[in-house]
């Protein structure tokens, strides 16, 4: 019975870890880096400028 | 309806402290110019319908720059309520300068001079009233650091935004060019707003390609241009800049009241000694030393032996009283597991995979929150724009310029947002060299790995942490020479001019919240990528083939794992670098999902959750099973190897080219790996005599070094295009 119980509580915090991070990814955030974006010094959306378009 | 404020101003005036505290948001501020890069956008404290927008730091309103177009877009564009313009107080003209384009746009104007305290202290004063009469718009003073005036200014600005009054344009220019505005203003008709108008006509007068993007139809001004360049024999955006200056010159003459003499100031007197030809690069030097050898070596130190110790080892005891003992986490979590009668696989899997893997990553955290208070104050003071300063002399000498030392200082903490900084620099080829070798400076990540193989393998030893760190400024200045020496980097390094702001004491909020913002990040990832990370390398090293039969292993079957299987596959392409075991290329090469995987992995392997007897297991069956040159070529393979999947996606994305991209990761996997092996064959040659085809092949290396280093580079004199390849492009 621990097991099950253990096992579960286990589950659902993999299971919110990975939703967690999938949600941060689809809201642009870095999931490896770990940081928000919002705080990131070097922090630019995309779209403003991209290297090729620059030069 | 929601009110729009946006505050702009020139950088490293104080918006961002200013966003911060009207706003209770914790947005880094940095003491160099450039730290915001994007526009930011907050709540009002008390007013849920007012919008403050951080802007970038820009000069002007013209279009030079990613900042300065990112401002224009936004102020041009979404056209705010109201603006507040953020004025340095010590440095008014150049800051005017701005002010006079913003005044142009039609938008209600409030002008918030900042750092009033620091004019006060040197002498000088501004006529408030006169100021904001010779404008034409209200003048507030305010100090954004201690917090003065903020509401007023705040107040002012929601109260000016709702009155929808737009600034009144008071200035004027010679007659010849006001005419010359004034014509341009009757072509525009009505497709431009009526109070936009000047802002137009002058932006067309000055040839702004990006203006006339933004007109349906682009009037003929060619004739007032030409017209008015034969009258002052300059070009037009000469001309403009010129009065521009002309009116601020009298607008100064007549508000402020300058100190007769000028004498230096605290900064001026810090910066010849520190900025000094001589003893610039020695207190670079020195300074970086105590921030490692204090963050590693003794204060962190502490720290994490009690957190390796006692809080993931044996237990502690509260404020060192013997009676207030507090368990250890595995210990609390052993007891629990036990309790409710959990299997011994899951409670193996809990204690010694996830336990013991997050755990030896959480240790570090107080060394990492040493380093980040250390960081953060020598970004917040103003030294680190110093050493940009002092870098862009060294670096200039090697091909690279200054610019790319602010991508290595942001890559301290973290290595993606560093090398998204080098999109500030203009020069694709110095670009793509500063992305290609920003992460050679070991970032926040990496620090667990220097601590640990600076604890475990060398006891403690002074000079390897701070080792680490010059290692990467060596591996960046060596990496700016060779690759410079090529025909894909060769030519003159971009020129670097940055304002030096004036130091200034940190204010301890804003220390403590940098450093948490950057430990949170790495907490963050140990609860999240991290731990997932230790559940999949506890599955695979503790299932696998015996005998043929796959299942669970016993705990001396380690060796029969699939870990142990993929790693065996690895390990001999690092046997020559001294750590051939399994074990090791395993941790090396988890180490590209983050890097203080590498840590969390040792814990795992290496039975961290099995520490709790005397302390010292788990750092004595790592220090057994490699010696300390092995240890030290692998800190420095970690060091300089590719980084982590996400400041690699980063590198992509920046290089925008897949080929670039794996010449660079390719570039820093070789350097790492040659490296690695010279340290490891001339260490063991010098340390224990060992002579062999490892030594013979490092020496070879040594030399190819040497050669790529010094040898002479000539400019082509043939110009190399294929014609048909730009035709097509074109």
């Amino acid at each position: 019975m621990g097991t099950i119980i253990v096992g579960l509580i286990l589950v659902l915090i993999v299971s919110l870890i990975i939703r967690s991070m999938v949600k941060d990814k689809k809201s642009g955030k870095s999931i490896q880096c770990g940081g928000s974006c919002s705080h990131c010094a070097g922090h630019c959306s995309a779209p403003c400028d991209t290297p090729s378009n620059r030069d | 309806m929601s009110v729009k404020i946006a505050l702009a101003g020139n950088p490293n005036c104080g918006k961002t402290t200013l966003f911060n505290a009207l706003t209770g948001s914790n947005q880094f501020v940095g003491n160099w110019p450039g730290v915001t890069v994007e526009k930011k956008e907050g709540k009002l404290k008390g007013h849920k319908d007012v919008v403050i927008m951080d802007l970038p730091g820009i000069y002007s309103l013209s279009p030079y720059t990613l900042e300065e177009v990112v401002a224009r877009n936004y102020l041009i564009g979404e056209r705010p309520d109201a603006i507040i313009n953020i004025v340095d107080g010590t440095n008014i003209e150049r800051n005017l300068y701005l002010s006079t384009q913003i005044m142009e746009l039609g938008i209600p104007v409030i002008m918030a001079i900042n750092m009033m305290d620091l004019l006060e202290k040197s002498g000088e004063k501004i006529d408030i009233a006169k100021l904001g009469k010779d404008l034409g718009c209200e003048v507030v003073e305010i100090s954004a650091l201690k917090g003065t005036g903020i509401k007023k200014a705040a107040e002012k600005a929601v109260a000016l935004a709702q009155s929808k009054k737009s600034a009144e344009v008071v200035h004027s220019f010679d007659k010849k060019v006001e005419d010359a505005i004034d014509a341009v203003k009757v072509m525009l008709g009505s497709q431009v707003p009526e109070e936009q108008k000047r802002f137009f006509a002058i932006k067309l007068l000055e040839r702004d390609d990006k203006i006339v993007e933004q007109l349906n139809t682009v009037p003929d001004v060619s004739n007032e241009i030409k017209a008015l360049e034969d009258a002052f024999d300059d070009d037009t955006e000469s001309i403009i800049t010129n009065e521009r200056y002309v009116y601020i010159s009298s607008v100064v003459a007549d508000s402020c009241k300058k100190n007769g003499a000028k004498k230096l100031t605290t900064s001026d007197k810090i910066d010849r000694i520190v900025t000094n030809r001589w003893l610039a690069l020695p207190i670079f030097a020195v300074v970086m030393f105590i921030v490692y050898y204090v963050s590693v070596s003794t204060v962190g130190d502490w720290a994490t032996t009690w957190a390796n110790d006692g809080v993931f080892g044996d237990g502690w005891h509260l404020f060192g009283i013997k009676s207030l003992f507090i368990p250890s986490v595995p210990s609390i979590v052993e007891g629990a597991l036990n309790a409710v009668g959990c299997a011994d696989w899951l409670s193996g899997l809990i204690l010694d995979g996830i336990v013991a893997g997050v755990g030896a990553v959480l240790g570090f955290v107080p060394q990492m929150l040493v380093l980040f208070i250390f960081l953060a104050f020598l970004e917040s003071c103003g030294y680190m724009a110093r050493v940009a300063f002092i870098m862009d002399r060294i670096f200039r000498k090697f091909g690279l310029s200054g610019k790319s030392f602010i991508p290595m200082l942001i890559g301290t903490g973290c290595g993606v947002p560093g090398v998204m900084a080098s999109r500030t620099i203009e020069n694709d080829r110095d670009r793509k060299m500063t992305i290609m070798t920003t992460t050679f400076i070991p970032c926040g990540a990496k620090l667990p790995i220097i601590a640990l193989i600076a604890g475990a393998l060398f006891n403690g030893a002074w000079w390897v942490a701070p080792s680490a760190y010059f290692v990467g400024i060596a591996a960046i200045i060596c990496s700016g020479i060779i690759l410079k020496k090529t025909k894909m980097f060769a030519g003159e390094p971009a020129p670097f001019v940055m304002e030096l702001p004036a130091y200034h004491m940190p204010t301890v909020s804003n220390v403590l919240r940098s450093m948490w913002e950057r430990a949170w990040s790495f907490i963050k990832k140990a609860g999240t990528i991290i731990l997932l990370s230790t559940i999949i390398l506890w599955f695979l090293m503790n299932f696998g083939w015996v005998d043929g039969n796959f299942g669970m292993l016993e705990a001396e079957q380690l060796n029969d794992s699939i870990l142990a299987t993929i790693g065996n596959v690895i390990a001999p392409i690092f046997a020559p670098l001294g750590w051939g075991d399994w074990k090791m290329a395993v941790a090396a090469v988890t180490g590209l999902i983050a890097k203080e995987n590498v840590v969390g992995t040792f814990g795992i392997l290496f039975g961290f959750a099995e520490v709790a007897e005397d302390g010292s297991e788990f750092w004595g069956q790592l220090a057994n099973s490699l010696p300390a040159v092995a240890a030290y070529s692998f800190l420095v393979f970690n060091l300089l190897c590719a980084p982590c999947f996400a400041a690699m996606g980063a590198i992509k994305r920046e290089m925008n080219n897949i080929k670039w991209f794996f010449f660079a990761i390719g570039y820093q996997c070789l350097l790492a790996y040659v490296v690695g092996l010279c340290i490891y064959q001339v260490g063991t040659l010098i340390t224990a005599g060992t002579f062999g085809i490892g030594t013979v092949v490092a020496f070879v290396l040594i030399i190819g070094f040497i050669y790529l280093l010094f040898r002479p580079y000539k400019e082509s004199n043939t110009l190399n295009v294929n014609v048909k390849s730009v035709a097509k492009a074109k």
